[in-house]
């Protein structure tokens, strides 16, 4: 399975929704603390004497947190930078012209970025400065400013069947969901006691939500009644980074964890861990699965490692 | 009060769909299916609890959460599971608590214009008849009281400060003075005696100083004795020497005279012994050499790592970067136009076409094998057979699920030991303690390849450095000579 060294750390890692074999990193240098950034757009290639080819990279000032892909064009970016501001990106277009723009309005690092898979034209990002902004491609400043949570937003998320409904997870150890068409946040609830660093919708029911937290446990929610979950998942080491459920597997979840590993569960069954893969040297910060081939995953950590493979493989396999 | 009225309108419409929303829900937990019901779906669609509101009242009562700020009393309530509609009927029930509702701006200027309107709000609150008196009257003297306070407060300091300043030089004046006087004289009585003291001391330096100067002088004369008895018994060595040499010299005509003879006598295969004799003397003699060059030109070799490349940890970093330092391979960068990129981006594209032809080709011709399929579209149908199965293994599997399902046509295979990349880290984080061996035995090993290396490399100074000690270090005459000759006598033979 191919293995991909970038040469600062990695923070995220998105498959692209319209190339199989497309997928966008996020890395900053020194942990993300301090120094350069850099955006890379990898391709597989069938080739195993070279996996990965890279398309494009871009540097930037500040470390990169997070991407998102567009749906609306095949080419287009959208980055999470640590400086405050968010860079949209065109692969298509020479490097000279990138970033095709940069939008500066939050006043503390953008720590995530999420297109709206329904509409296609608006994007969220969620900031260390407590807010969540809502933005379209065409417009130079955002369209909306979500505060209300009283510290920083690690994570904002669409549901993805409902055009205008996202959830937002905090520092402040509460999730929040929110109607786009309300002026304020539509539901609160807090899932752990301690700060919530990821959410995720289940991309079957669209009332299932996950949330995952520095107490190292994951807790699947359905948000009609919310006071208790449907599952609690413990099993990682560490505070748990990130959650995505699978887009092609009902009950099926990958989450990566600062134990260095990433892990994959079934909620519904009683012993719900799947499998683990401990592949990588450092945190475990990004992981994505792929829309467009089942079961096809990757990851990322602070090892500047990427890594692809299919569920059921090993990743470091060569 | 004023721009709570449009939240209040807000939830009173959220609340007059809840009732509907509770019926509906609790008659049967169905998905809504229209877009228009959504609102009521991801909402808070509980009754209020008025357990919850009456303990939230209570909190906010309180003394030390009035000091604090409005907006950690609202997310210590959310923190604590209460519904929006519940903090919100807390509010309004603990009248002087000004919440302040950040309501989604609605445009760019909204979090401006919220925030003048909460400070214009908290004064007519503040303000407003409707509340009881007292509790205005409270929080107003409150105020004012903290604004005395401060005044008062710092008057205070000021005399504490003035009244300690005075007592300190009081005190200073009466007690320390004289003690600093009485120290001060005792040193100068003390210096006084030193002084005498060292007058004494200093004809006693001096006559130490004659007597070392005679000893050495001694020794010194010792040593020439020394040297002049080397000499004469050099002298001597080499007339012994030289008498040797006159015999061996006749022993060596006498040689040559029979090897002539036996030359004559005998045939070719006496001067080969003789050759071969002395070849083995020359390729001895030769390697003898070699082994000496080499052991003294062998330093210890060092190795330096290369000190750009060391990858600092994240806790370096962290500390460099409070201490205010930069890490050093920060680069400045203006507009993200890299050279790399440029130089990649043509060669990528050209590539990034070819693979889409590619790809193409290859979802066209999927019937034909495997060997078509990318290597990331192949073992779909595992996929699919893990999903049908309802058992999974539990937390031991490391590498996947497959090793006790049963393989369907392609097995699985064990997995390949890790590639070079970061297999030594790897490697190094998983085993510490056979690592941490085997580097312990690696650096004993090499400690002791240096040390011997090193040992072979000072024996030869040691050996000048014991000549020298023998020669030169005793005092007694006639027995060292003795000595010497019998050592070096020995060391010939």
């Amino acid at each position: 399975m191919p293995v991909f060294k970038t040469p600062f750390n990695g923070y995220s890692v998105k498959f692209s929704p319209f190339y199989e074999d497309r997928l966008a990193v996020a890395t900053a240098q020194n942990f993300g603390i301090l120094g350069n950034g850099r955006l890379h757009v990898l391709s597989l290639s069938p080739n195993p004497s070279q996996p990965f080819t890279e398309i494009a990279a871009y540097d930037t000032a500040d470390g990169v947190y997070d991407v998102a892909w567009s749906e609306s064009h095949d080419s287009l970016l959208v980055a999470a930078v640590a400086d405050g501001s968010v860079k949209l990106y065109d692969t298509a277009l020479p490097p000279t012209s990138n970033p095709i723009r940069s939008l500066r309005e939050h006043t503390r690092e953008v720590h995530s970025a999420d297109y709206n898979p329904l509409r296609r034209d608006s994007f969220l990002t969620s900031s260390w400065d407590d807010t969540v902004k809502l933005w379209t491609l065409d417009r130079p400043s955002s369209l909306r400013t979500f505060k209300e949570h009283s510290y920083c937003v690690y994570s904002a998320v669409w549901n993805p069947r409902h055009a205008d409904v996202f959830a937002s997870a905090s520092g402040d150890c509460t999730l929040r969901v929110w109607d786009v068409r309300e002026p304020s946040s539509t539901m609160v609830f807090p899932p752990h006691e301690l700060e919530v660093l990821t959410c995720d919708w289940n991309k079957y029911d669209d009332c299932i939500i996950a949330t995952a937290s520095v107490d190292k446990s994951i807790k699947v929610w359905d948000v009609r009644s919310f006071r208790v979950p449907i599952a609690v998942m413990n099993g990682h080491g560490y505070a748990v980074r990130k959650v995505r459920f699978s887009p092609h597997v009902r009950n099926l979840m990958v989450s990566c964890s600062y134990d260095m590993t990433v892990c994959v569960w079934d909620f519904m069954v009683e012993d719900a861990l799947v499998s683990r893969y401990d592949h990588h040297t450092e945190f475990a910060v990004g992981v994505d699965m792929s829309v467009l081939v089942e079961g096809l995953m990757a990851s990322t950590g602070w090892d500047e490692l990427v890594y692809v493979w299919q569920h059921g493989t090993d990743p470091r396999a060569p | 009060m004023a721009t709570q009225s449009p939240t209040q309108n807000q939830n009173q419409g959220a609340e007059s769909a809840e009732p509907a929303a509770n019926v509906d829900q609790q008659g049967a937990t169905e998905e809504p299916v229209k877009q228009s019901s959504t609102p009521l779906v991801f909402v808070n669609s509980e009754p209020m609890r008025e357990e919850q509101v009456q303990n939230a009242v209570k909190f906010l009562s309180h003394p030390k959460v009035k000091g604090s700020p409005v907006m950690y009393r609202r997310s210590f309530l959310e923190r604590k599971g209460l519904t929006k509609e519940e903090i919100d009927e807390a509010f309004r029930r603990v009248p002087d608590s000004a919440p302040t509702v950040q309501t989604g701006g609605v445009t760019q200027d909204g979090q401006v214009k919220s925030s003048s309107n909460i400070q214009q709000q908290a004064q007519p609150q503040a303000l407003q008849p409707g509340l009881p008196a007292s509790a205005g009257v409270n929080t107003s003297s409150a105020t004012l009281s903290r604004s005395r306070f401060h005044w008062s407060h710092a008057l205070i300091a000021i005399g504490v400060l003035a009244a300690s300043g005075a007592g300190t030089a009081i005190v200073v004046k009466n007690s320390i003075l004289p003690r600093l006087k009485s120290w001060i004289r005792k040193v100068v009585v003390e210096e006084d005696d030193e002084e005498l003291k060292k007058l004494d001391r200093k004809p006693t330096l001096v006559e130490e100083a004659a007597q070392a100067a005679k000893s050495a002088a001694a020794a010194a004369a010792d040593v020439a004795k020394a040297s002049q008895d080397m000499l004469i018994s050099k002298e001597e060595e080499r007339k012994h020497f030289v008498e040797v040499v006159s015999l061996l010299d006749m022993q060596v005509q006498e040689m040559k005279s029979m090897t002539n003879a036996l030359r004559r006598i005998e045939a070719q295969e006496d001067l080969r012994v003789t050759q071969t004799n002395t070849k083995q003397l020359i390729v001895n003699g030769k390697a003898d050499y070699d082994l000496h060059s080499v052991r003294s030109t062998s330093p210890p070799v060092s190795y330096e790592p290369p000190s750009s490349l060391h990858p600092k940890s994240y806790m370096e970093i962290m500390n460099m970067v409070q201490r205010g330092e930069k890490p050093s391979n920060t680069r400045p960068w203006e507009v993200s136009q890299v050279q790399n990129s440029s130089t990649q981006v043509p060669h990528a594209q050209g590539n990034g076409e070819y693979l889409n032809s590619k790809v193409q080709d290859s979802t066209q011709s999927n019937g034909d094998g495997d060997d078509a399929l990318p290597w990331w579209q192949r073992k779909n149908a595992r996929i699919r057979e893990i999903g049908n199965e309802t058992e999974y293994n539990g937390n031991g599997s490391s590498y996947g699920v497959a090793s006790n399902q049963p393989p369907p046509q392609r097995t699985w295979v064990p997995p390949q030991p890790p590639p070079i990349a970061m297999a030594e880290a790897a490697e190094a984080i998983r085993r510490p303690k056979p690592a941490a061996q085997k580097d312990q035995m690696s650096d004993t090993q090499s400690v002791g390849n240096s040390s011997d290396v090193s040992d072979e490399v000072t024996r030869i100074p040691r050996r000048s450095e014991s000549e020298g000690a023998v020669e030169g270090g005793s005092s007694s005459s006639i027995p060292s000579t003795v000595e010497i000759q019998e050592d070096q006598e020995l060391r010939r033979e």
